[in-house]
């Protein structure tokens, strides 16, 4: 064995921990390096688990609304949407359509959000500060509706267990156009910025690459999944609450690296605010709460339902004794499984490049942890 | 937090409307499946024969009981054969009272087939299942999950530890068992200096 | 080749980035709220603190004293105080007690509530000192807390 000079490196451990800019979240990665180069990873996570599915156990089947939000704080309109949609299923009851298209246009307005809120936090940790305004300005347009259509911006308990709480505001389907017509110009605006920038393309080409063999393996689902090539969306595949009836494609595209993923989640902006424009012009009349018990006892059963969130596939399964509380609810947490593929993603790169993968992966602590 | 219990309210679980007057003689409702007809199911019978012991559907989702010690045959023959080659979830639920006390369900999707799959299995406690991770990469964070909180140990994983809950905590908390407002006081006082975490 | 050469090396699209950057300095385009002195306008059904609400005509409370928001409430955090009127045989409210702290503006006692009594306002100052501060008493909730006003 050749003798070590000082220009030798050794393995070094290093604790990217739970305070940290880049982390999203208190996410605590443990990084073992030779220099710069990442030999491996270990994900600890655990910071913000509040044992949300031991409390649904406690509380009755309405009662676990509002805790349901509060997964996926950024987004949190679709996993009411999720949740209400499985105890729906157990019940074996529709949401009328009004209420179905009312959901959908709140769920691609939160989708727009997390989006934005990806993209400005994702510029900040690659170092592009400005986007991260941009953004916010134009969240805040997108949770004004929210807050007027249900009276909270971020843990909105927007959905009810059978439709919705209440009739739409006045106004609701002009300011949702509105929004449409304010924000595509703007989606333009971050291109302008981002998308030929040769700091910005330096920084996420060819990084984190994951085939879609890969993604398949591991269990990714959405945007990570739709940038490796596999044209899948549950909105297509499997549509729920009148998806169906909206016209949108599914932006793809095939080299599966963190460059691909800002241009697929793009895309999916604009395909979110056509989808919305579609809905808010044809909202159809009728009432917004189908025939449900004020006590929701579901029979004896179990569902498994998944939406399309704004992070990949979020799905509810519900087991139900008949009681009015829950038996067992289990949140499949999108963010949780596709943080798993952080150690594949980063072998052999560099420690900048781990903190370009964790931002693209979009996690939430909030879904992480439960 | 003052120290003792809030003085409006008593210490105790949350209340959730009235329980249901469930009479006692009654026995317990059960799920009301029907039987799941197709040629997936007829395929997996005649090749696993009595390791599946029932194969229904409840709310238009099909799926599959089986025998404990087959589910990862069944699974890598679904993902080999049928297509079923994501592993959408991997959980678990905790039937205090029976005798195979927890239910391990995994969730499975075909892409090509654009159809979902649930395999139920019944675990006794202190059995140790096979694990999924060689067939599926992604069930490596779920079993780690479902050790951590129900306390099932699979065999065969590279690396079963806590995920969610410090290494040396004690006590699985989605057991039944296990009270809402309960915490690992030892691991309390010994890591984060305070008294009680309440 | 040439012009793309050109572009490159002239920095081209680092210069189109900061054209949308320097467009958006002119102070037309200025979006701070200067909060305390200009207050944010929230929505109607905006779920802010809690107030028992009274008859406008008569002045009695429009509390019955059912319970119906305390057993609607996921958080457990209302005690209903009632004592049934000897004279009405009806059940009167005596004592309410709101707890902010765990509070998770849900709104699902003001659903529950069939007087519409307690309602979820638009005030969101309701920053205290204590944590006894965040206890709310019958008289708080009836009259509102006012946040405190500053000089500015």
């Amino acid at each position: 064995m050749p003798e070590a000079t000082f220009l030798d490196t050794t393995e070094l451990v290093l604790n990217m921990g739970p305070q940290h800019p880049s982390t999203h979240g208190v996410l605590r990665v443990v990084l073992k390096l030779d220099g710069e180069k990442v030999l491996g990873t270990d994900c600890v996570i655990g910071y913000l688990h509040r044992g949300v599915e031991k409390v649904a156990e406690n509380r009755s089947w309405v009662q676990f609304n509002p805790y349901v939000d509060r997964l996926d704080y950024v987004a949190a309109v679709s996993n009411g949407l999720a949740y209400c949609l499985a105890v729906e299923k157990l019940l074996n009851v529709e949401a009328p359509p009004r209420a179905q298209a009312v959901r959908v246009i709140l769920t691609e307005l939160n989708r727009i959000g997390s989006h934005l809120l990806w993209l400005g936090t994702h510029a900040l940790d690659i170092g592009a500060i400005t986007p991260v305004f941009y953004c916010f300005r134009e969240r805040e347009e997108s949770i004004k509706i929210l807050e007027k259509y249900c009276g909270a911006r971020l843990t909105t308990h927007a959905f009810r267990i059978g439709g919705l709480p209440a009739e739409p505001y006045d106004g609701f389907a002009r300011d949702v156009i509105a929004f449409c017509d304010m924000f595509l110009p703007k989606v333009d605006e971050y291109e302008e910025l981002l998308t030929n920038n040769r700091i910005w393309i330096g920084r996420l080409r060819n990084v984190g690459v994951l085939t879609a063999e890969e993604c398949k393996q591991y269990g990714v689902t959405g945007p990570i999944l739709r940038s490796a090539g596999v044209q899948w969306d549950i909105r297509k595949a499997m549509p729920y609450s009148g998806y169906d009836k909206y016209e949108f494609e599914i932006p793809t595209r095939t080299n599966g690296d963190t460059y691909d993923r800002y241009i697929v989640r793009i895309q999916e902006m604009r395909q979110s605010a056509r989808i919305l424009r579609q809905a808010a012009e044809s909202l159809p009349e009728g009432p917004v709460m189908a025939k449900v018990s004020k006590v929701v006892k579901p029979p004896v059963g179990e569902a498994y339902v998944s939406i399309e969130a704004p992070k990949g596939e979020l799905g509810f399964y519900v087991v139900s004794d008949g009681s009015a509380q829950p038996y067992r609810v289990r949140v499949r947490p999108p963010s949780f499984i596709n943080l798993q593929a952080l150690d594949r993603m980063v072998r052999g790169a560099l420690i900048a490049d781990v903190v370009a993968v964790i931002g693209t992966l979009d996690i939430v602590l909030g879904e992480v942890d439960r | 937090m003052p120290d003792q219990p809030n003085p409006t309210h008593p210490e105790a679980p949350a209340a959730a409307p009235p329980p249901a007057k469930a009479p006692p003689s009654k026995p317990p409702a059960i799920m009301a499946t029907t039987p799941w007809d197709g040629d997936l199911p007829r395929q997996l019978k005649e090749q696993f024969g009595d390791s599946i012991s029932e194969a229904s559907t409840y709310a238009s989702q099909n799926f599959l009981v089986v025998k404990f010690d087959a589910v990862i045959s069944i699974i890598k023959h679904l993902k080999h054969e049928a297509n079923f080659d994501y592993l959408v979830d991997i959980t678990a639920v905790d039937w205090p009272k029976r005798t195979q006390r927890f239910d391990l369900i995994y969730i499975l999707y075909s892409f090509a087939r654009n159809e979902r799959i649930r395999i139920k299995t019944a675990v006794p406690v202190a059995s140790r299942p096979e694990s999924a991770v060689s067939v599926h990469a992604t069930a490596n964070w779920l079993e780690r999950e479902v050790f951590d909180m129900f306390g099932i140990e699979f065999e065969g994983h590279p690396d079963l530890r806590r995920i969610l809950l410090p290494e040396d905590w004690n006590g699985h908390p989605l057991r039944k068992d296990y009270p809402l407002l309960q915490q690992d006081q030892g691991w309390v006082q010994a890591n984060l200096g305070i008294e009680r975490g309440q | 080749m040439m012009p793309a050469l050109l572009k490159k090396l002239l920095l081209a699209d680092l210069f189109e980035g900061l054209r949308v950057t320097f467009r958006s300095q002119n102070p037309k385009y200025i979006y701070t709220e200067q909060y305390p002195a200009q207050r944010p306008e929230v929505a109607e059904r905006y779920r802010g603190a809690p107030r028992l609400r009274k008859d406008p005509e008569t002045g009695k409370t429009l509390c019955n004293g059912c319970g119906a928001c305390a057993l609607a409430c996921p958080e457990d955090l209302i005690v209903v105080g009632s004592e049934r009127n000897p004279e009405t045989k009806k059940k009167e409210l005596v004592t309410y007690t709101f707890d902010l702290s765990r509070c998770m503006f849900c709104g699902l006692c003001q659903e529950a509530c069939p007087t519409d009594a307690i309602v979820l306002t638009q005030q969101f100052e309701i920053a205290t000192y204590s944590r006894e501060g965040q206890i709310w008493d019958r008289p708080m909730l009836e009259n509102g807390v006012k946040p405190t006003e500053y000089k500015c």
